[in-house]
Formats: structure tokens, sequence, C-alpha cells
């Protein structure tokens, strides 16, 4: 596309009266080498008379705009001209409403702004999608649970063809195996039937959806579009295509015979799933002796909350007993259920209905710390507790013992084992070749066949949980156009499991529809470009391979690099991981980034900082400080970047070179809860600061100059302060030694 | 490390607690705001947070020999700022009934008179006797003079005994809670003799009454219906000195000694009950209007004060229609009062007496608010 500039300041919102229009104009003119009589000003552009000012230079050719109002998060819709090249300059958030009206220090900053938008322009290239062929936008749900049924019900609702994979030989799953289920509707009183039942009939008489049962799947290749998923029957496969995947593992019940200390191995101790079962045969009796059970102890939290056991809690437990306090109360009413808890949770509404158990004459409730189970003679068994709400140590007589056992997630068996055979790995071939032979392999559910491993990977702090970007966005896995819905992303009930399968076969949905017109998924699911690497210059190192969060990116025979781009989030981690620096997307790229970072004006007397600030978390909270009229220091130049993850080193060489006196990059919070979008950015930036920090050093270029903040969107009002404090150890530590060359 | 408590949770006594006006019992959850707000709870082992939860449990066995429920004057602060509406004030009051009916002898009894079943049984019993008492004689003619109805020695020959049985089953009770008091909180001497002098000034003082918050006004109202028993009982007290060894036959004139704290003592019980039943109709709201249990007491005072006025009032207005059949009325709720004494609410006389007086023995007591 040939371009045909066109550059435009609005006045409105403050602008105009924060900086001299025309002073702007000559200078934006001059140092983006552009032509003054381009350069338009408007009093406001985006009333229908600026828009149709804009819209009037477009029809007469005018294909590449440089407006300079507004921050690009706002007016979206408004400063949208398909077919063109638009780039945004935030003279309003960024100077007009954080700077001192008419200053100096307001006027460089909008300059430099304006200047960085024009090379921007310049350097950029119009996207075209790229759109693959052949796609399916066929839905696979692995898991016939509750989360799988209905997440396969809401897609095929919603018109798509599914394909539902269950590895038993009947629908169901646990909610099938249960007696009655928690109230889930107002008042919370009456326990319900369980309702996987009508659904199994729905999902077995729904036209479009495929079932397979007592399958597994034995590999899944390609990406989303072209998913080819190969499952396993009765010994026979079949390779079906399909677009995105519903992944509703589920779960197991932790196992019980971990839990001796609480009694489990006597015969009267039982664990919560076999109090369902014995609920659903009738009578709630002692296992040792049949005799109905009067005195029902029902032990909380066994083996969770505990880290030599789950560190979590599994979230339905504490509703779960007081379900089976219901059972062991309408069974008979003479019968007590006593409960002891660390803390009740009943998440959400469930707290009414753990009201109503409270009410109940014969449902007894006390904060304990269960320190054992003794035998009380007879088949009895003591209780014993400390810490109790009744005040002291105390033994209470109980004839049946239920340990309300938590979750494990089924995906974490496969990532132990993977864990496990990468650190085995990391100690050389003879040591992975032992952990092969002697660790028994569990069930895996994908067997992606991807570079970066079979299954999700496992993150610090999720406990084999298949979570990812939880905090905002829980049905992403780091598996691109894979959702994981139910208890095997986080534990929850039926009730919350039902909302949860619904929204991820809605994110399968929206995967395959933007599939289908070559645009990114969440997070930038307005995304047409793509990562396009200048493959004749790649060297194989395969940090980018390795780096990628989503393992986007697989190697030929060769070992050379190659896409798999409906994997790619357009994150640019592997821009950001290049050390030939030959990814670059058509609208950022390093060389983009590094000629807005070399067009600031650096004056001799004058300190210039670079922030380097993440486009998810970091630039909305500096918008949100403006809103807020927050000032920022007028030293600073803010670059927006996709993630953290795509900052290349080398725009360290550039702005050091250049006289910037430090660098400051604001990302998210990574590690154990960690807030980024694309999962390691930040980290992955963190790293790399390190490394060029040693560089620095040795450059004699103090490496405080260079820092890594992590920071939240909600920490808006502390941004500007954290911004203040960096130029201060900036301006501490002195120019830079490279100004004057 | 101490050796662990064997509890016995008992269900029956859940739901007696319940049925006994303690219906918010399970909503506690054990917060603790209700030991924070109370202003007579001694500040080790606070009641009555700890109370509830043995309430829920069932533990019966803890509040055999336990102070605490009687310690609490049901001010209903706690009830006031409960923030679960399980109304602590109101489920004590529940427990107490249990608790009279665990030393009040026979057992029975007490459900007896505090089940709203028997209502009219408890009152009809009591006026059989006296019609027989009375020899089931018509409205007698001539000048009013009641003791044409009973004799002196009819009265004295039913109301005494009853008083007795009244007052020996109270103390039996009282007896043996100070027994169990002792048993359970290890506490083998203390000043006995300064223990009762001490309780008898705060009852006297009616001192404890004033640290309650919300309930303040109780203050006024139980004061005035117990100096009205008191008034009334010296009214009687002279009246036996003068009936029995001076031979003067009632009625007195009103300006006689007898009249004056007869009468005195009667408006003060009237003025008294009345405010009692005005308190809890306010206060509703905020610390619940009772149970069956404290209204049978209100209730049987308040007939005793009106058929009294009544009775005194129509006798001088020479109505004997009127005057006699209220008078049998007084009659027989001043009898069921005495003989229902140990069973009813009124037997708080002597377990609250005994827990204060134990709370001061045992050195487990709150130093009264009011007093510094």
């Amino acid at each position: 596309m040939e371009k045909k500039f066109g550059v435009y300041i609005c006045k409105g919102c403050g602008i105009g009266e924060a900086v001299d229009i025309e002073k702007l104009r000559k200078r934006a003119a001059l140092k983006g080498k552009v032509s003054a009589d381009i350069i338009k000003e408007h009093q406001v552009l985006c009333s229908p008379e600026g828009l149709e000012f804009l819209k009037n230079d477009i029809k007469e050719g005018t294909n590449t705009l440089i407006i300079g109002a507004c921050s690009p998060r706002v007016k979206t819709n408004e400063f949208d001209f398909p077919g063109t090249i638009t780039e945004r300059v935030n003279l309003r958030e960024f100077v007009a409403w954080t700077q001192e009206p008419m200053s100096s220090d307001a006027q460089s900053l909008a300059d430099d702004y304006m200047v960085m938008g024009i090379i921007k322009a310049q350097k950029g290239d119009l996207p075209e999608p790229n759109i693959l062929p052949d796609l399916s936008k066929t839905i696979l749900v692995i898991g016939g649970g509750i989360s799988g049924i209905t997440s396969a019900l809401e897609a095929a609702d919603a018109g798509y063809q599914v394909v539902l994979v269950e590895k038993e030989a009947a629908l169901g799953g646990w909610g099938a195996k249960l007696y009655k289920q928690i109230p889930r509707e107002y008042p919370y009183e009456k326990l319900e039937e369980p309702i996987v039942f009508s659904k199994i009939k729905e999902v077995e008489s729904n036209p479009n959806i495929k079932i397979y049962k007592s399958a597994t799947i034995e590999k899944t290749d390609g990406q989303p579009g072209l998913l080819d998923v190969t499952i396993k029957t009765n010994g026979t496969s079949e390779t079906i295509r399909v677009g995105a995947v519903v992944m509703a593992a589920g779960w197991k019940p932790y196992d019980a015979s971990k839990l001796e200390h609480l009694g489990y191995g006597k015969p009267n101790v039982i664990t919560n799933v076999q109090m369902e079962e014995m609920a659903k045969k009738g009578k709630i009796t002692r296992p040792s002796d049949g005799k109905e059970a009067k005195k029902v102890a029902f032990i909380q939290c066994a083996g969770s909350r505990d880290p030599n056991h789950l560190p979590y809690c599994s979230s339905f437990c504490c509703a779960t007993s007081l379900k089976q306090a219901k059972y062991v109360r309408e069974k008979n009413s003479d019968a007590m259920a006593m409960i002891f808890y660390k803390d009740i949770r009943t998440p959400g509404q469930t707290e009414l209905f753990y009201k109503t158990m409270q009410n109940d004459p014969g449902v007894l409730l006390t904060k304990a710390e269960v320190t054992g189970i003794s035998d009380g003679g007879n088949g009895n068994l003591y209780v014993e507790a400390d810490n109790t709400l009744l005040g002291e140590k105390i033994k209470v007589e109980a004839d049946l013992v239920v340990l309300a056992t938590g979750i494990v997630p089924a995906t974490r068996a496969p990532q132990e084992y993977l864990d496990g055979l990468t650190e085995a790995g990391k100690k050389g071939d003879v040591a992975k070749k032992e952990y092969l032979d002697n660790t028994p392999k569990p069930e895996f559910i994908l067997n992606l066949a991807y570079k970066q491993g079979p299954e999700i990977p496992s993150l610090e702090g999720a406990y084999g949980f298949a979570d990812s970007g939880f905090i905002c966005f829980q049905y992403e896995t780091r598996r691109t156009g894979i959702y994981a819905a139910g208890c095997v992303k986080q534990p929850m009930t039926i009730a919350d499991a039902t909302e949860d399968a619904a929204g991820a076969a809605l994110k399968a949905i929206q995967c395959v529809e933007h599939v289908a017109k070559g645009i990114a998924v969440h997070p930038r699911a307005w995304d047409i470009t793509f990562p396009d690497p200048l493959m004749i210059k790649c060297t194989s190192c395969k940090r980018c391979t390795e780096e990628c969060p989503f393992s986007a990116i697989e190697e030929d025979e060769k070992g050379t690099p190659f896409y798999k781009i409906n994997r790619c989030r357009r994150c640019g981690t592997c821009m950001g991981a290049c050390p030939e620096r030959i990814v670059s997307f058509k609208d950022f790229s390093v060389d983009l980034v590094g000629s807005m970072i070399k067009s600031i004006e650096v004056d001799e007397d004058e300190f210039r900082i670079i922030v380097l600030a993440c486009e998810n978390d970091a630039y909305p909270a500096l918008d949100s400080a403006a809103i807020k009229r927050i000032k920022l220091n007028p030293k600073v130049r803010i670059i927006p970047v996709r993630c953290l993850g795509s900052m290349n080193l080398v725009w360290v060489t550039d702005a050091f070179s250049k006289g910037i006196d430090g660098m400051m990059l604001l990302g998210c919070k990574y590690g154990e809860n960690y807030q980024c979008h694309f999962i390691k950015g930040s980290e992955l930036a963190n790293y790399r600061f390190s490394k060029v920090k040693e560089t620095l050093d040795k450059l004699q270029l103090e490496s405080d100059r260079c820092q890594l903040v992590q920071v939240a969107i909600s920490e808006y009002d502390k941004l500007p302060q954290m911004i203040e404090d960096f130029v201060a150890r900036v301006e501490e530590i002195g120019p830079n030694p490279f100004k004057e060359l | 490390m101490a050796e662990a408590t064997v509890i016995k949770p008992d269900l029956d006594f859940v739901k007696g607690v319940i049925a006994s006006g303690g219906e918010s019992l399970k909503k506690c959850y054990q917060c603790a705001t209700c030991s924070v707000v109370c202003n007579v709870t001694p500040d080790n082992n606070p009641f009555p947070r700890k109370e509830m939860v043995w309430a829920q449990w069932g533990l019966s066995d803890k509040f055999k020999g336990n102070p605490d429920v009687w310690l609490c004057h049901q001010c209903n602060d706690c009830t006031a700022y409960c923030p679960r509406g399980a109304k602590p004030g109101e489920v004590l009051g529940a427990i107490r009934k249990q608790s009279i009916q665990q030393y009040s002898v026979p057992g029975f009894m007490s459900g007896l008179v505090n089940s709203k079943i028997f209502f009219p049984i408890i009152f009809l019993i009591p006026a059989l006797i006296l019609l027989a008492v009375s020899g089931f004689s018509s409205i007698p003619e001539g000048e009013i003079k009641f003791i044409k109805l009973f004799s002196v020695e009819a009265i004295q020959f039913t109301f005494t005994p009853a008083l007795i049985f009244g007052f020996a089953i109270g103390i039996l009770g009282l007896m043996k809670f100070w027994k169990d008091m002792k048993q359970t909180g290890g506490v083998t001497s203390g000043n006995l003799t300064g223990s009762i002098v001490e309780t008898a000034k705060e009852f006297l003082g009616h001192s404890r009454f004033k640290d309650c918050t919300v309930s303040r006004d109780r203050f006024l109202s139980h004061f005035l219906v117990v100096y009205g028993f008191v008034f009334l009982g010296i009214a009687t007290a002279i009246g036996v000195l003068y009936i029995d060894f001076m031979h003067v036959e009632s009625p007195f004139s009103l300006g006689h000694p007898v009249k004056l704290f007869g009468n005195i003592g009667a408006i003060a019980l009237l003025l008294g009950v009345l405010l009692m039943i005005a308190n809890r109709f306010k206060n509703a709201a905020k610390v619940g209007k009772g149970s069956y249990f404290d209204w049978l007491l209100i209730f049987i005072i308040f007939t005793i004060a009106v058929s009294g006025i009544l009775a005194e009032v129509t006798r001088l207005a020479d109505k004997a229609v009127l005057a006699y059949p209220i008078y049998f009325v007084h009659l027989v709720f001043v009898f069921s009062l005495f003989i229902y004494l140990p069973y009813s609410k009124l037997a708080h006389i002597f377990y609250r007496a005994t827990a204060i007086c134990f709370a001061k023995y045992s050195g487990r007591e709150k130093p009264l608010k009011t007093s510094n």
C-alpha cells in the first residue's frame, strides 16, 4: 500500500489549552519529516463534524492517519476507519490531563508523542488477516460429567457440531453418583434430585452431538480450527477434525487411605463419596454391623487445606456435609449429625442452605481441630478435637464418622508425571530413562502433539488444576483453543459447574469463529496481525519455541521453527526473545519501537526516562490516573507494548546509546497469583532485564537505571508515585554519561 | 496436656430449649458479640456465648451446677446486638426454665406448670381446692366481709402450708444447686456469711439491674414488683399480728397500718407489673417479647394485683356480687403463686440468689459497674 499521510490534532478536552498547537504542528512536521500542510487541527475530532472532516480526507486518498487526541483505549468506534492505518497519539491523558498547561514540559511531551506516532505509522503496514484453509467449527468436549454435558448442550444449542468423549461406559460422572443435590434455588432448603440424568437424556438425543463412551483421546495434533483428534474406543481408533476443545475432565476424590490419622481404615469411618452411595441405597448404617447410625460425625477438610495433603479448599465439601447431615436427619429424626469444621465455607447463596441446616436442632456444628479418631468400643468411635467452640479438648462419641474429602483435578497426575520427567531430563539421559522405566504413567487427557508437551502445563500455585489467567479470564488455558470447565479448573459445586461449562462453550465458539476470520483469540480478540518472521535470518536457536507461553511455535525435522499460527495469541514474546530480531508484526516490531525510542528528543540538561507500559494493565492504569488528573512526571515518555514479554533487549541499547537516562518497565505481577495476560511475559522481561544489567554494569552504566515494576490495574492511584520514585532514583545516579557522546 | 473431656450431646435437651422459648437457639454462629456487650458477665469465661454452643450441642451436663445462666439478668443487651437474631437473652431464659425443671422436685411439675396446654388446668385445681375449703358457699348476705366466705382459719390452713411447700421445694432445689456448683467449680471454701450479706444487699438495692443497657427500665419495674410484694408481706404479717394475737376482726379501716402497707404494696405491684408488660412490648423488636414461661408469671402477678385492688374497691362500694367472686379469683391466684413458686419463673428467687451468692463465695463475680 502506498501511504498517504494525514496528521490530525484535536483541540478538545483541554488539549488546545494545554499545548501550543501551532508549535506542535511545526515540530511534528520537522521531526516527523512530513509536510506541514498535512498536519491539521480540529476543535473536536470525535464530533460528527470532526469525523466528517477525517472521512473526507480518507475519501480523497489519505490512508495513514495519525490522530493526536485521546487515549487509543477510548472512542474506538469513532476512530475506526477500515482499510487505513490509524495511529492514535494520547495527547489528552498523557499531556493535557497530567501536565502543567502551556508549560515547556507539556509542549515537549506532546512533540515527542506526536513524532513517535508519526514514526510508528511510517514504519508500520496495513495488516491482512491470516486465514488458514479447511477450518472446522466442531467443538470437542472431553468429559461426560455435569460440566461436559452442559458444555456440549450449550454448544449444540448454539448450532455447532459437538463431539463428546467420555472415559467411562456411561455419562454422568460424579453427579450421577449422588443421592441428592445441594439446593440451587431460593429458599435453599430442599435437597434436589440429581439434575444430571435429565441432561444425559437431552445430550443423547441431540442430533448435533456425537458421543463416544469408554473412549480416550489418543492424540491431539494441529491448531485451533484444525485440531486432528484421535479417539480410541474399545481398541479402535478414529481421527476427527475439530476446531476447539472444552476440557471438562473432572476430578477424583482425594485418596482417603492417606488419612489414617483421621481414622480411615476403621470399619465405621467412611468418606463423603461412600456416604452418597449409602444414602442412595437407603438407611444410614454402620458398615461394621449394619445398625442404623444415630450419631454421625462429619470431619471437614479431611486432607484439605492441609500442607501435607491438599493445600487448597475444595469449595463444596462443607455444603456436601451439610447436605449429608440432612440425609442423616431426614432418614431418622432422632439421629444427630455433628460437624467438625475448620471454617464453614459455603460460597455464594449456598450460605442460605448453611443457615437452614444450622437451624436444624439435630445438626451440631463446631469449629475444631480434629486431633484423632479413637475406638470407643462396640464399633463406636471417639472424635477427639482441640480448640473447639466448646472451649476445651473434647471427645465425642460417634457411631459413624464421615470424612469430607476434597478433590484432585484430573490434570494433576499427568502434570506431576511430566514435571517429574522434565526434572529427570535435566539430570541427563540415564536419569530420564530410569524415570520413564520406574514411574507409572498416569492417564493423559489431551495427548497433544505439541513441542512443549502433551498436556496443559502445570503452573506455580495452581496445584495441578488447569488454571491460567485465572484472575480475569477463567476459561483460558495455556493451550489456545482448549478451554477448561468445571472441577478440572477449580473446585466447584454442580450449580457453579453448569454456569462454568456454559461459559467455556461460548469461549470455544468464539475461538472457532475468530480463527475463521483470522482474528486472534483472548486477550487480543480484535487483532488480525500475526508474527511474520524473516526466516532467512533465523539461526534456529529455539529461544522462541522455548519461551512462547502457548507452544505456538513448532520445529521441523531440521530444527527450524515455524508457527502454528492459530495457537498464537500475538503477545510478541517471540519478538522479544529473538536475538536476531527477525520477528515482526505489521504494526509492532523491534525496529518500529526502536525507532520510536530513538526519535525522543534528548536535551543535555534534561533527564529523559522511557516507560515501556504493558497494554493490558499498566497502560489502562496510567489512563485511569489521568482521568483522576494525577500529575505524571514530565520527564517520562510512555511507549505501550503488547506484553512485557515482547521487550527486546536491543531497545535498552537503543535508549542508552541515545542518551536516555533511565528505563522503566511497567508490567503485571508474576509468580504465584500472576496477572500477566500472557502468563509469563513480565517474568521473562525481568529475566532478560537481569541479563542486561550485567552488561550495563560492564559498561559502567549503573544497572539501577533499568527497573521492572509490577503493577495491577487497580493500583492506578499509586502508579504516578512509583514513576516519581524511579525518576528520583535516576536523578540521584545522575545523567547518562553517553549523553555527551 | 489436659485430658479431653467427654461430651454427651443430647438431642432432647436441644429440643427442650427450643420448645421453651429458645427457638432462635440454632441461629447462633458463635461470634461472641453477646459476651462482649454483656455488662453483667464476669470477664473470665464470660457468658452467654459458651452457653449458646453448649445448648446447641445439648450438653445438659454443662448446665448442672452452672451459676452463669443465673448470673444473667436477661437485660437482653446481647439479644439487641446479636447480628444473627439468635436472641441469647431469650435462650438463656429457656435454659433457666430447664434448670428449674432439673432442680425442683418433682421434675414433671415444672413441665406441667410451664406448658401452655395446662394453662387453664393449673388454675382450675387451686380453684376447686378453695371452693371445697369455702364449703361451696353462695355469696354471703349483709355487710361485705370476706371472712364470711373464708374464715381466718380456712385461709391460714390452706395458704400457710402452700407457702411452706413452695419454699421447702425451692430451698431443697437451691441446696442441690449449691452442692452441684461447688462440685462443678471445684470450690471447697469461701466466706458464706459475707456472701449472703452481700447478695442480700445487692438484691435490696437492685444494683445489678442498673448495669443493663437496652432494658434499663427493668430496674424500676422489677424494683416496684419486688417491693410491692415486700409491702404486701409486711401487711400480711401485721394482719396476722392483729387478727391472731390482738383478735381484731377484718376488714380494717383504710388508715390502719395493715391497709396502709397493703395498699401501697398493691399499687407498687400493679405499677411494676404494668411497666413490665409495657417494657416487653416496647423492646419486643429489639430483644424479643419473651416466652410463655415469662408471660405466665406476669399474668399471675398482674391478676393478683388487679383482683386484689378490685376486691377492695368493690367491697368498699358494697357490690357483693362483684366483690366476693373477685376476692375468690384473687385467692386462687395467690394460692397458685405459692404452690407453683418452685416451678414457675418465680423460682428464680431461689436460684438466682443462690447463683449470685455462689459467685461471690467462689470469687467468680464481676464488680458492679454502678458501684464505683
